[in-house]
């Protein structure tokens, strides 16, 4: 019948398009992840984060319209189309009771800052890689490497620090001191990655100047469902395999309780180049999380706890002893210590981190729709470096550091215009370091904040603001020759943001957006004083430094179709005072070991503005095709100089086939090309080993299909990563000067639902 | 039910906490470092006459540049024959260190590179697959001059071969030692 109407349709040249937004009846708040169904055809939208749906080359004809979603009361529509329609639905409250059983939809807390959430078609051809691999889909986001093996995200050029991680709705707490340092979280754990770019993250830190990344699991499951998923890949390149599997069941006979337990398991070889192997650049990871959730007619309960152990092997030709092998090391166009061969081993150079959360998430209702929130989480992250191994068999930096924090929030009811949000943090944090080798001192950190949020809807306006305050006190141990000093810091300021969204149209936005946030130094900037492992630099820290503040602007126009274009264009410009950046500085450290570069923590005063550009059309149901940009230009305010180690522009180009046939249900071939532009806007006065990379450009091809067997489901997906086997070498990786980048790669997936 | 929800979660909190803890309060020497920070060179004539040259470095890598780098005084045509000692020095505690970099004997090798100075190095031991390794070594020195040694320990596991130039591996050792022949 489908088919049939499929080709009834080619035929009369159908060409309509019935598109809308699905809104909460209460409030007018959209509604995220209601599934808009026209019933004659089969066909379903799974609505976005702005509520928005579209359903393109309709007939014209009378269709049903079944809308559900799962805080709401489902609701049915007779719809009769007859050129393009836009429809709005309105979803009634489900009664009260049954709303109190559901866990709530979450209210976005971000609502007039830019943000992207990546598509399930990307999280899903994503599986297997890391968290910045995932994330680096997104606009305007980056990565900066170490090797093959590390990845850390970067938005619109800034990172570690000033890019909050939210997981599972916990802050990602760990050792973050250096560009080699990967943030510990399993992406199999997600179903949702959002991405927050710019300041506008108030509810999760005052220090988020670049922005926030919230990677959210699904729900629990609910009223007695049990599902399992499992999901398997293969890498080509580095003879890489993933297993990650999920369990989750709501017991039929308490409905109220529910659970889920989930495993990933991954290990990979050598990465090669197009034309050599790359030694001691395997990794293996083990990661596992249980949660566990009770929801009751007054509260609801959540447990959460997650295990995150990673081996990286670090590329063996990219360990320099020194300056003088660091300039052997870079005039080679073939990395001079290697072995060229594939392995599974991993020796040193290496690390080994373990990450773990613990976490205890309350909800209880109160009238008038109104919650409190409580939130108690505990995590511990051990790091360990294995440099060289010279007198004993020590790893070289032995960091462990543990964070305990407890959140109370306020949110009023969802049924008015003003909704508020007030809570306060308290976070207590501790390290201790054992290494071979001193790096930065034991501290112990104390912090309490503050903040209050509203947003306010009036027809057609979305305004918000908001203000946080926080306090916090650092504390140092040092011992030098068995004499034990500590030393006080304490830092304490307002952020605020303030933001509004105006929808010119149910499906064309404009969003306006500016923030205040500021960021006190870190340990490592104050007081690192010791090698970084592997890169043949001596980084010297500032006590004196002081907190960096920055002013953020952003304004977005986004339209998503009324036709079959959609665009997204935003703007941003991030001012930062007192910017904290590791610049060289002579003189050379001397050792035994030779001469090293000195780097410190200098303050200067900093620009980074830019534009994130994406459009998409679908030209008809079997073809759709896109394009995006990202630029970015950052200034040093006081030298009038670019800032070193900035990701360049970048373009890309994508072209999707669907193939809507009855063998290939849901099955598309995509093809992305993407231009990597040398970075040239470089500052002159910092010499760097070698001048940027060339330009570059890659080819990736993505099949992905559903295969029935039996009754169950399968998806498989079939990803050529640099598909003509380029040879290339990227500006943001730290190995530039080493080694190329990996080769082709062929990668393969499958996602059994049960 | 939920107290004592809150109340398991809290005493596995607690365990987790006391479980780990180890004092912030007490942190470890910054100073101790687990390197070699003092190299004794002991020339011994064919006469069994023998003179020390000491390079030192107390605190490590980083803070204070070497404290001591003696310059090499060697007479012109003469033979010696070179014992490398190494030494890590930790808390005021001096200890040698040599054999611990023997036993790694395989991945390690010295390199003696002479400018400026007529002298001919030898490396006279070698390790379990043949190859050299440093600790000990022949000089014969030619006329007088002054000039200086680029003294290096390369570590190289699993790269190192038969013949390789001083640059396979990197540098656990890099120094520019002052040399007079008179």
């Amino acid at each position: 019948m489908t088919c049939l109407t499929i080709f009834q349709a080619k035929a009369q040249k159908c060409n309509l398009v019935l598109s809308g937004v699905v809104m909460d009846a209460s409030n007018n708040a959209p509604l995220e992840k209601a599934v808009v169904e026209i019933k004659e055809l089969g066909l379903k939208f799974i609505t976005d984060i702005e509520g928005h749906y579209h359903f393109y080359n309709l007939c014209k004809g009378s269709y049903t319209i079944v809308v559900n979603h799962m805080s709401c009361d489902s609701i049915k529509y007779k719809l009769t189309v007859q050129q393009n329609v836009i429809q709005n639905f309105k979803l009634p409250h489900a009664i009260n009771e049954l709303e109190n059983v559901i866990v709530n939809a979450k209210r976005d807390l971000n609502v007039n800052t830019i943000k992207e959430v990546l598509s399930s078609k990307v999280v899903d051809a994503t599986r297997g890689q890391s968290l910045g691999e995932v994330l680096s889909r997104a606009n305007g986001v980056t990565v900066l490497q170490t090797g093959s093996t590390i990845f850390k995200p970067v938005i619109h050029g800034l990172h570690s620090q000033r890019v909050l991680l939210i997981n599972n709705g916990v802050r990602l707490e760990s050792q973050q001191w250096g560009s080699d340092h990967a943030p510990e979280i399993d992406p199999f754990i997600a179903e949702k990655f959002t991405i927050i770019k710019g300041a506008g993250a108030l509810r999760y830190g005052n220090d988020a100047i670049a922005g926030a990344v919230l990677i959210e699991p699904k729900a629990l499951p609910k009223q007695a469902q049990t599902n399992a998923e499992f999901n398997t890949g293969y890498f080509s390149n580095n003879r890489q395999y993933v297993i990650s599997g999920m369990l989750e069941s709501s017991p039929i006979k308490y409905p109220e309780l529910s659970y889920r337990i989930q495993a990933t398991y991954k290990k990979g070889g050598n990465a090669r180049t197009p034309n050599y192997w790359l030694y001691n650049t395997g990794l293996q990871e083990i990661n596992y999380s249980a949660s566990a959730g009770l929801r009751k007619e007054k509260y609801n309960t959540e447990i959460f706890v997650s295990s995150f152990n990673t081996d990286l092997g670090i590329f063996i030709g990219s360990h320099v002893g020194n300056l003088s092998d660091l300039q052997n090391a870079i005039q080679l166009s073939k990395p001079l210590q290697n072995i060229d061969a594939f392995s599974y081993t991993i020796g040193r150079p290496k690390q080994n981190v373990q990450h773990y959360t613990v976490k205890s998430k309350s909800q209880i209702y109160l009238p008038n729709n109104s919650k409190l929130n409580l939130l108690v989480t505990y995590q511990k992250n051990l790091r360990k470096e294995y440099d060289r191994a010279l007198l004993s068999n020590r790893p070289e930096l032995d960091l462990d550091i543990s964070t305990t924090s407890a959140d109370i929030n306020y949110e009023s009811g969802s049924n008015k215009k003003i909704t508020s949000n007030i809570g306060t943090v308290i976070m207590l944090q501790e390290n201790i370091w054992a290494g071979s080798r001193f790096f930065i001192p034991n501290f112990r950190t104390q912090n309490v904040a503050l903040y209050s949020i509203h947003n306010y809807n009036v027809n057609n306006w979305m305004f918000d603001a908001g203000a946080r305050f926080d306090y916090r006190h650092l504390t140092t141990y040092r011992n030098k020759s068995d004499s034990v000093s500590a030393a006080d810091r304490t830092f304490g300021n307002m952020s605020g943001t303030l933001g509004a969204t105006y929808k010119i149209t149910p499906h064309f936005k404009w969003l306006i957006n500016g923030a205040y946030a500021w960021r006190a130094p870190q340990v490592n900037e104050l007081y690192v004083n010791g090698l970084h492992h592997g890169t043949a630099s001596f980084e010297i820290g500032d006590p004196k430094l002081k907190s960096e503040k920055a002013i953020n602007l952003s304004t977005q126009l986004k339209y998503q179709t009324d036709s079959s274009w959609q665009f997204d264009l935003g703007f941003y410009n991030n001012i930062i005072t007192d910017f904290i950046n590791l610049t060289p500085s002579v003189p050379a450290t001397l050792t035994l070991r030779g001469a090293y570069p000195t780097f410190r923590f200098v303050q200067s005063n900093a620009v980074l503005r830019g534009i994130d550009f994406s459009v998409h059309k679908t030209l008809n149901r079997s073809w759709m095709a896109g394009a995006k940009t990202a630029l970015l230009w950052a200034k040093n305010r006081d030298t009038k100089e670019w800032i070193i180690q900035m990701p360049s522009n970048r373009i890309e180009g994508d072209i999707t086939y669907s193939f809507a046939n009855k063998l290939l249900p849901g099955a598309a071939i995509e093809l992305r090309y993407m231009h990597i532009m040398q970075q040239t806007r470089i500052p002159a006065s910092i010499a760097d080993y070698i001048p940027p990379p060339n330009a570059y450009s890659l080819l990736n091809l993505d099949f992905s299909s559903e295969v029935a067997v039996g009754k169950k489901q399968i998806s498989v997906g079939l990803t050529v990563v640099n598909l003509l086997n380029q040879t290339y070498r990227d500006y943001m990786n730290r190995f530039r000067y080493f080694n190329d980048e990996p080769g082709r790669s062929i990668n393969l997936r499958i996602k059994l639902k049960l | 039910m939920k107290q004592l929800k809150v109340g398991i979660i809290y005493a596995v909190f607690m365990m987790l906490m006391v479980g780990c803890s180890k004092d912030v309060s007490k942190p470890n020497d910054e100073n101790e470092h687990e390197a070699i920070n003092k190299i004794e060179l002991v020339f011994a004539e064919t006469s069994g006459a023998t003179t020390s040259f000491v390079i030192e470095d107390p605190d490590g890598d980083g803070g204070n540049p070497p404290s001591r780098i003696d310059t090499i005084k060697l007479n012109s045509n003469k033979q010696y024959n070179l014992t490398v000692k190494v030494y890590n020095i930790a808390s005021g505690v001096i200890k040698e260190v040599s054999s611990t970099i023997l036993a790694q004997a395989t991945s390690h090798e010295f390199y003696f590179i002479p400018s400026g100075v007529s002298v001919t190095v030898q490396k006279t031991d070698k390790d379990k697959s043949g190859y050299p390794i440093g600790f000990l070594s022949s000089w014969q020195t030619a006329g007088a001059g002054t000039g200086s040694i680029l003294f290096k320990l390369m570590h190289k596991t699993a790269l190192k071969g038969p013949n390789d130039g001083p640059n396979v591996g990197h540098s656990d050792i890099q120094l520019n030692l002052p040399i007079i022949i008179k």
